[in-house]
């Protein structure tokens, strides 16, 4: 992979140079919050990575959206123009998290309308890890770092960022600005490097062992916890919102008033819901909260998708996120029973 | 897959109401056929696949195919009246227009049966999907051992497909039995019982070179696999095909997921093998 | 294709649905030129109807000649739909139904004027549904254009409307919002339908619950949580009734002894 060094000053210039792009996104302070929003003037945004409220997701596939029109039982593909966007600031969770979603839609039968928004959507990754102490869990999951599904990626050392280019079109940004990358990578930018990435890996976030979670989940159907949770959860859908590894959409048709023409839409669902197991007839194949949050923990911590591996990439959003506490930490603790404090204690091994 | 499909998988592609008929009081027959006669006489599928429906200000809704592939040109499918799209479906006339898009699914794994005896094990509308099976391995004979179509239904009124099950029992290459529940009127010439009671009829079969296919009412599945089971056929051997609720068909929507799998494109024919190993599949 | 007969009527309430109606300004001319508005008292005089293909109704049910109508006009009309909170549920006017003390409540208001409690033959406020079958429902308060749109629109094409299954709060994360009940607001959006846009919520004020109770929400999850969060059970209990009317009324009955 190519790297280079750019200084830091630099980097509002570039994110200046880069919107000859597309439009320039980045994190900006929403209260307590951050979201990913159009930026006009850089100052507005943070040049800090940051975990946003929603994740990467909702740029690329977002909560609501037209898929076609018809007329009559004609139907018509109405693909609206997708802006080209860069993304500035994407932690290395959302990535991971944007790989796995790359699994489901662009797989057999691609998605278009994901397929066209993750084309024309550059992302611009920073290190390190965002850990917000308290929910992150990245380093569990390991997805604090990032080797691919990125443009650009930009490791902080300090007054200087090491720039990994990760695809064609991230090299072509860099050649939008060329004068402020250097190519000539020292020793000493290596050893600073390592130093940056190990001192900060000794700093743990969250740790859950996941060498033994995934089998804990496999074995649990029966445990306990899956009533405590379902008796709890409010049913928000919150979680699956926030998680950049939720897919789950639903359908509806909008006709036009009076007229034989009508689009097709489609939002985000949640396998939390009541409703979203009901066949025509009315048999509900998930009736119990229980029985909906164990899906949901089976696909985070036990196998989603065709690789068949944990979803959860860590970011901590649904531990922050839902209001009476069920979340990827305080189930895995709930499974681990008398191991947690053991687990916790020790910086487990990764998986 | 058309060009039409591969720009956008969830584009349904026009396709007409050649012919309908009530199978029962609730059940109707369509023969659906693309608008566009290459696409028709093209389309290739598997016995077990499904096709989405799509009526437009309505939604789409998936439906097991009951014609066989090797019948090509036509669509059959049997289709229960069951809720909002159904009931608008059964409004429609011969010639109306609707969306179709697929087929999807995995379907049956006509290679792996090839060569071994074949238990068919249908209860009600399980007829839709089988029905498919069945003719299949009746129009390419020579590829399969003995052959067995077992079918309960709750009385004769309820039996789907009657006229054409009731002419299979006159072939000598096919050990047909259809039985009902009930007979009010007194006058079903087969078998009163419980499908799982036709097993006693099942003979000189190769058991550990036997497949089954299943598909029926959810209590259905247990006492079936048990029959089964006692007879002595693997458990990888007995095929079954399952009901999902599904906004997509092609693995994105999530809706029909079991665990880790999908439904509409790992399934909806499952070994009960598989169903054993994911919990929540029946 | 012959127009609809449509028929809009106003019960009790504060016709926030009729203005809501009138606020469609880019498709008002096409409601007009397309159906035949046989009734609506904001809007025209001369409310005259006899067959209905829609009824459109708003406002709670409170008193003996509001339902008698109610039953008049169901039986004029193919399709029966409640626009907003309080004919879907029965709005405010319903908080403290099946409570009892009604008519102290109604003399308290109404100086002790016994002839007019007789004449008015009034009783506590009732969603639509509680008197006749109600075809579709369009919650809020007052209820959203676009849902207005998309039910009549469905209606007129003989399909039906969708209902967004989710609770205020998925809304709520797709305007990015902090959740409030983690702030320690008494926010009702887990219990309280979508479709509004979670636009209280998105101005930091905790959500009331005005677009009517949710459909399978947790309610004695919620509960727990205010209390756990230092809210009395009395105030719970005012503001989960507030505007969750008989729906909610019955399902605080049912959990109530169960919660300490």
């Amino acid at each position: 992979m190519r790297v280079l060094r750019m200084n830091k000053r630099h980097l509002p210039e570039f994110l200046e140079a880069s919107k000859q792009f597309g439009e320039l996104w980045g994190p900006v302070k929403k209260g307590e919050v951050y979201v990913y929003e159009h930026i006009q003037d850089i100052s507005e945004m943070s040049l800090q990575p940051q975990r946003t409220l929603l994740p990467l997701k909702k740029l690329i596939y977002p909560p609501k959206i037209k898929m076609f029109q018809y007329e009559g039982e004609k139907y018509q593909d109405t693909q609206e123009e997708v802006p080209r966007r860069v993304v500035y600031g994407v932690p290395s969770c959302d990535i991971h998290g944007l790989l796995i979603m790359d699994e489901i839609f662009l797989r057999q039968y691609r998605d278009p309308y994901y397929a066209i928004r993750r084309e024309r959507t550059a992302i611009l990754g920073a290190s390190f890890c965002t850990c917000y102490p308290k929910s992150c869990l990245c380093q569990s999951m390991g997805t604090d770092f990032i080797k691919e599904g990125f443009d650009l990626y930009f490791t902080d050392l300090g007054n200087y960022y090491l720039v990994w280019v990760g695809s064609s079109l991230g090299d072509d940004l860099i050649r939008l600005k060329p004068e402020i990358f250097n190519d000539n990578i020292s020793r000493k930018d290596l050893s600073e490097f390592v130093t940056r990435k190990s001192s900060y890996t000794q700093e743990p976030c969250n740790i859950i062992d996941m060498a033994i979670i995934p089998d804990l989940v496999e074995l649990s159907s029966e445990h306990p916890v899956w009533e405590e949770m379902g008796e709890k959860c409010l049913e928000c859908g919150a979680c699956t919102m926030v998680c950049p590894t939720c897919n789950c959409y639903n359908v509806f048709d909008e006709p036009y008033l009076n007229t034989e023409t009508g689009k097709r839409e489609r939002y985000w669902d949640s396998c939390t819901f009541n409703g979203y197991s009901v066949v025509a007839g009315g048999h509900n194949f998930r009736e119990s909260r229980a029985e909906r949050l164990r899906l949901w923990y089976w696909h985070k911590l036990n196998s989603f998708g065709p690789q068949e591996r944990p979803a959860c990439v860590g970011c901590g959003r649904c531990v922050d996120t839902c209001p009476v506490d069920i979340n990827v930490l305080t189930v895995s603790k709930r499974l681990l029973g008398d191991k947690t404090k053991q687990a916790l204690s020790t910086k487990a091994k990764k998986p | 897959m058309s060009d039409f499909q591969e720009e956008n998988p969830f584009l349904p592609e026009p396709a007409r109401i050649v012919r309908k008929y009530d199978l029962t009081s609730d059940v109707r027959f369509f023969q659906v056929r693309f608008v566009d006669m290459e696409r028709a006489l093209s389309l290739k599928y598997l016995p077990g696949q499904f096709m989405m429906f799509s009526l437009a200000g309505i939604g789409e809704a998936p439906f097991s195919i009951s014609s066989t592939p090797s019948r090509p040109g036509l669509l059959e499918f049997c289709i229960r009246k069951v809720g909002e799209f159904t009931e608008a479906l059964f409004d429609l006339k011969e010639n109306a227009i609707i969306g179709i898009r697929g087929p999807y699914g995995n379907g049956f794994d006509l290679e792996r049966i090839k060569g071994h005896d074949f238990i068919i094990v249908v209860g009600g509308l399980g007829a839709a999907p089988l029905r498919s099976l069945i003719l299949y391995a009746l129009d390419n004979r020579d590829n399969f051992g003995r052959i067995y179509y077992l079918y309960g239904a709750r009385t004769p009124a309820d039996m789907l497909f009657r006229k054409e099950f009731f002419e299979f029992i006159e072939r000598d290459d096919l050990g047909c039995l259809l039985a009902v529940d009930h007979d009010p009127d007194g006058d079903w010439p087969c078998y009163i019982s419980k499908v799982t009671d036709l097993f006693k009829y099942v003979k000189n079969i190769d058991v550990q070179n036997t497949y089954a296919a299943v598909c029926g009412p959810p209590v259905m599945y247990r006492f079936v696999i048990e029959k089964l089971i006692a007879l002595g056929i693997p458990k990888n051997q007995i095929l079954m095909t399952l009901e999902r609720r599904m906004k997509c068909g092609v693995g994105k929507c999530g809706h029909c997921v079991v665990g880790d799998i999908y439904t509409c494109i790992d399934g909806p024919v499952f070994t009960y093998w598989d169903i054993i190993n994911k919990k929540g599949l029946i | 294709m012959e127009k609809k007969k449509v028929g809009i009527f106003s019960f009790s309430g504060c016709s926030g649905e009729q203005l809501m109606i009138l606020d469609c300004e880019a498709q008002l001319l096409d409601i007009f030129s397309d159906l035949e508005i046989k009734t609506f008292p904001m809007a025209q005089s001369n409310n005259r109807y006899s067959e209905l293909d829609i009824a459109l109704l708003e406002g709670s049910i409170t008193t003996q000649h509001q339902k008698e109508e109610l039953q008049e006009i169901r039986k004029a009309s193919k399709v029966l739909i409640a626009m907003g909170t309080c004919a879907c549920f029965g709005g405010v006017q319903s908080m403290l139904l099946g409570k009892g003390g009604w008519k102290d409540r109604f003399m308290k208001v109404y100086e002790n004027n016994e002839g007019l409690y007789r004449e008015m033959a009034a009783f506590e406020s009732q969603p639509c549904s509680a008197f006749v079958k109600v075809d579709h429902l369009i919650p809020g308060c007052p209820m959203d254009k676009d849902q207005f749109l998309h039910t009549l629109s469905h209606v007129l094409h003989n399909t039906k409307p969708h209902l967004y299954p989710f609770p205020v709060c998925t809304e709520c994360k797709w305007k990015e919002n902090d959740c409030l009940l983690n702030r320690g607001l008494p926010c009702l959006g887990p219990l309280t339908r979508g479709g509004c846009g979670a636009i209280c919520p998105s101005h930091n004020l905790p959500c009331v619950g005005c677009w009517g109770p949710a459909e399978t929400p947790n309610t004695t999850s919620e509960f727990k949580l205010l209390l756990e969060k230092g809210y009395s059970r009395e105030e719970i209990i005012r503001k989960f009734r507030n505007f969750g009317g008989a729906v909610i009324a019955d399902r605080l009955r049912k959990i109530l002894d169960k919660i300490k």
